[in-house]
C-alpha cells in the first residue's frame, strides 16, 4: 500500500464537476483508491462517496492506494488533484 | 388570474396539458432468484444510461452544452459503483425486487444531500430523486410523458419540470409553460428563456385550479396565468402576444441598420460581454462592437493565475469573432470583496475604496498586470482592441499603466511578436476624482467610458445593495447628471470618444439626454441594442437640447425623472 497528502485547491470544494473528474480517473485503476479526511474513509471510486465528505478548499487529504497498479495510481491521484480537476 | 413569478417573457396561450409522472407504487416483494434480478436491475440500469445519454446530447445540441451539464451529472451518479453496489447488495441480501431496492438506497443517499448544509450538495437530492424513478420507471414499463410528441399550441402544467422532462421541450408544440414549483433560476426557467418559451413558475396550488384540455393565458412577463379567460381577457391577450411578436418582428428590421439619428449623428452601439461566449449574442443583436469586456471571469473560480497564454487566446477569440470592430477591454477589476484564493487579497475593511481594480495592478505589475497587458497587445494584432483602465483617481495612475504598455510594446517590439503598434489605451471614469479632472485626463487618454454605476454610487456615497439607503442611488440625480455631462464635455473638447457602459447607456429615459450631451458610444447588455437602434434613430439630437436644458434645470431627482417619464410617454 502507498500514501500521499494533498491539499483541495478547488474553491467551492470538491462538488459535482471535480468530483466526476477524480472518480472517472479513479475507476481506470485496478487498486482499491482511498482517502482519509478527518478520520473517516472515502471510496475515490464513488462520487456519492465522495461528495459525501464535503470536502472544502484548503481541506488536507491522505490518499491510500492498494493493489497491482498502486503508484500510479496514486500518482495520478495526486496530480490531478494538484491541477485543479478541470477548474 | 393566478399570479407567480416571471420566468421567461411572451404570451403564451393554448391548451393545458398537465404533465404528471404516473405515481410508481413501489412494494416490498421478495424474489426467488435474487442473481437473476441483480440481472434485471443491471439491464435497466443500463437502459437508464442509453436514456440519459441520448437527452444529454439532444439537449446540447438543440440548446446548448450548459443546459445538457445537468444530465451529464445524472450519468456520473449512474455509473457509481457505490451507489449501484449498495442497491445490488440489498436485493440479493434481503432478496427483494430491484424496485424497491433502489427506493430505498436512493431515498437514502437523497436525504442525506437534503439534509447537507451546502447549496450546491442539496441540489443533488432532486438529482438522486429523478434518476430513482427513470430506473424505476423503466423496470415497471411505465413510460415517462413525452413531452416532444406534444400537439402544436401545448401549454405544459406541472408541478415541477424534472430536468429529463425539460429535455423534450420544443418551442413548436410547447406554446407555454406554468408550474408549481420554481423560481427564476431555476433548470426549467433558464431552458425556457434559452427556447424563448413564455413561462411562469411558482404559481401557488395551479394543478388543483387547471385540467386537461382548459384553455390558458399566460404572460411571462407579469407572471399571470388565466385559465378558461371570458372572452374579453382572451381577446385582450391575443391582441397583446400579437404586439409581443410584432414588436419582435419590428426589432429584428433594425439589424444591419445604421445607428444614425434623423438629424444625421452617427453613434456606436456596442456590448457589454462577460465571456468570450457571450460574442454570440453581440452578433446576433448586430452590435457593432463591445464597449466593456470584464476581464474577471478568467480569473474567478479557479485555484492558480491564468497564464498569459490563456487570456491571449481568450482575448484573441473575442477580436477575431468581432472581425475589426472595436472590442474595448477592461483590465482586471477585482479587490477584496471577491474571494480569489490565490491572489492573497486581504478583505478590506471598505473593499469600493480598498485595494482594488488598477491600484491594485499597479502593485503587483510582475506577477499580474504585466501579463494581462502582454496578453492583450499579443491580441491586439488579430483585431480592433482598446485596453481600459479601470477606477483611476489620478493622472499619475493612468501615466505609469501607459508606461508599463509602452515597456512592454518595446519588449515584444526586440522580440518581432506582432500587436497593434497604435493601440488605444482609455479610461473607465467612474469617481467622482476622475470626473472632476475629466479635462486633464481628456488630454492624455485616448478614450473615455463612463462607469454609471460605480460613478452613481461613488457620487451619491450609497451602497445601492442597502435597502435603507438605495433611493439615493438613481443616475438622474442632478449631481450624477452634471457629473456626467461635464465629463462628455472635457471628452469631446479633446476630440476623443466618449462612451458609457453603465446601466444608463440603455435606459430610456437616459438615451435622450445622452444623446444631447454629445455621447459617441453606448455599451449595454446585447439584448437591448435593437431596442436602443430603434429609440435612436427617432430622434433629432438638435431637438433633443431643450430637453436635456430642462431636465437639467431641476434640483431634485423626482423632478427630473417625473420630466423625462412624461417626455417618453408624449413620444409613444
Amino acid at each position: 500500500m502507498v500514501s500521499a497528502k494533498v491539499t483541495i485547491k478547488n474553491a467551492s470544494g470538491l462538488h459535482l464537476r471535480p468530483t466526476g473528474m477524480l472518480c472517472n480517473e479513479a475507476i481506470k485503476y485496478q487498486s482499491s483508491i482511498k482517502f482519509v479526511f478527518q478520520g473517516n474513509t472515502t471510496n475515490a471510486k464513488s462520487v456519492l462517496s465522495v461528495l459525501g465528505a464535503c470536502i472544502k478548499c484548503g481541506d488536507q487529504v491522505e490518499f491510500f492506494c492498494e493493489g497491482p497498479d498502486e503508484q500510479q495510481a496514486l500518482d495520478a491521484m495526486i496530480s490531478l488533484v494538484e491541477s485543479g480537476l478541470g477548474e | 388570474m393566478y399570479k407567480g413569478t416571471s420566468a421567461s417573457a411572451g404570451i403564451g396561450i393554448g391548451t393545458a396539458v398537465i404533465v404528471e409522472e404516473a405515481e410508481l407504487v413501489i412494494k416490498r416483494e421478495t424474489v426467488a432468484d435474487a442473481a437473476a434480478e441483480v440481472e434485471r436491475f443491471k439491464g435497466a440500469l443500463d437502459q437508464t444510461m442509453k436514456d440519459t445519454e441520448a437527452l444529454a446530447a439532444d439537449l446540447a445540441t438543440r440548446v446548448g452544452e450548459k443546459e445538457a451539464e445537468i444530465l451529464q451529472g445524472h450519468l456520473m451518479l449512474l455509473m457509481d459503483p457505490m451507489l449501484t453496489g449498495e442497491i445490488e447488495n440489498t436485493i440479493s441480501g434481503e432478496g427483494i425486487c430491484s424496485e424497491y431496492a433502489i427506493e430505498q438506497v436512493c431515498s437514502m443517499y437523497a436525504s442525506v444531500f437534503a439534509a447537507m448544509e451546502d447549496e450546491l450538495m442539496q441540489q443533488r437530492a432532486t438529482d438522486m430523486n429523478d434518476i430513482k424513478t427513470r430506473m424505476q420507471q423503466v423496470l415497471m414499463g411505465v413510460k415517462s410523458v413525452d413531452i416532444a410528441s406534444l400537439p402544436a399550441g401545448s401549454i405544459l402544467v406541472a408541478k415541477d419540470l424534472t430536468p429529463s422532462m425539460t429535455a423534450g421541450i420544443n418551442p413548436a408544440n410547447v406554446a407555454g409553460i406554468v408550474t408549481e414549483l420554481g423560481g427564476k433560476t431555476s433548470h426549467s426557467a433558464i431552458l425556457a428563456r434559452a427556447l424563448e418559451i413564455p413561462a411562469v413558475v411558482a404559481v401557488n396550488d395551479f394543478l388543483n385550479q387547471v385540467k386537461n384540455g382548459d384553455q390558458v393565458v399566460l404572460d411571462g412577463a407579469e407572471g399571470v396565468v388565466y385559465v378558461n379567460p371570458d372572452a374579453a381577457v382572451a381577446a385582450d391577450y391575443a391582441a397583446k402576444r400579437e404586439k409581443f411578436l410584432n414588436e419582435k418582428k419590428e426589432l429584428e428590421q433594425y439589424i444591419g441598420k445604421p445607428t444614425i439619428t434623423k438629424d444625421g449623428v452617427t453613434v456606436e452601439l456596442v456590448a457589454n460581454i462577460g465571456k468570450p461566449e457571450d460574442v454570440e449574442k453581440v452578433l446576433q443583436y448586430d452590435g457593432e462592437g463591445v464597449g466593456l469586456f470584464r476581464t474577471e471571469f478568467l480569473f474567478m473560480d479557479r485555484n492558480a493565475m491564468p497564464t498569459e497564454d490563456e487570456q491571449y487566446e481568450a482575448y484573441k477569440t473575442v477580436a477575431e469573432a468581432l472581425k475589426g470592430k472595436p472590442v474595448i477591454i477592461r483590465t482586471l477589476d477585482i479587490g477584496g470583496d471577491k474571494e480569489i484564493p490565490y491572489m492573497g487579497l486581504q478583505k478590506d475593511e471598505n473593499p469600493f475604496l480598498g485595494y482594488r481594480a488598477i491600484r491594485f495592478c499597479l502593485d503587483r505589475k510582475d506577477d499580474v498586470y504585466r501579463p494581462q497587458l502582454r496578453a492583450l497587445l499579443r491580441a491586439s494584432a488579430y483585431g480592433n482592441i482598446k485596453i481600459m483602465i479601470p477606477l483611476v483617481t489620478c493622472i499619475d495612475e493612468y501615466r505609469e499603466a501607459k508606461a508599463l504598455i509602452e515597456e512592454i510594446k518595446a519588449e515584444l517590439d526586440e522580440k518581432g511578436i506582432a500587436y497593434n503598434k497604435d493601440i488605444q489605451v482609455g479610461i473607465m471614469v467612474e469617481t467622482a476624482a476622475a470626473s472632476l479632472i475629466a479635462d486633464i485626463f481628456a488630454k492624455e487618454a485616448d478614450f473615455f467610458s463612463i462607469g454609471t454605476n460605480d460613478l452613481t454610487q461613488y457620487t451619491m456615497s450609497v451602497d445601492r445593495g442597502n435597502d435603507k439607503i438605495s433611493y439615493l442611488y438613481s443616475t438622474f440625480n442632478p449631481a450624477v447628471l452634471r457629473s456626467i455631462k461635464r465629463i462628455i464635455a472635457c471628452g469631446r473638447e479633446e476630440g476623443i470618444m466618449v462612451g458609457m457602459c453603465g446601466e444608463a447607456a440603455s435606459d430610456p429615459m437616459m438615451i435622450p439626454l445622452l444623446l444631447a450631451f454629445g455621447l459617441n458610444e453606448f455599451s449595454m447588455s446585447a439584448s437591448a441594442i435593437l431596442y436602443s437602434r430603434k429609440l435612436i434613430t427617432n430622434y433629432s439630437v438638435e431637438e433633443l437640447q431643450a430637453v436635456a436644458d430642462k431636465a437639467m434645470s431641476f434640483a431634485t431627482t423626482k423632478e427630473v425623472e417625473n420630466y423625462m417619464r412624461e417626455f417618453v410617454a408624449a413620444l409613444k
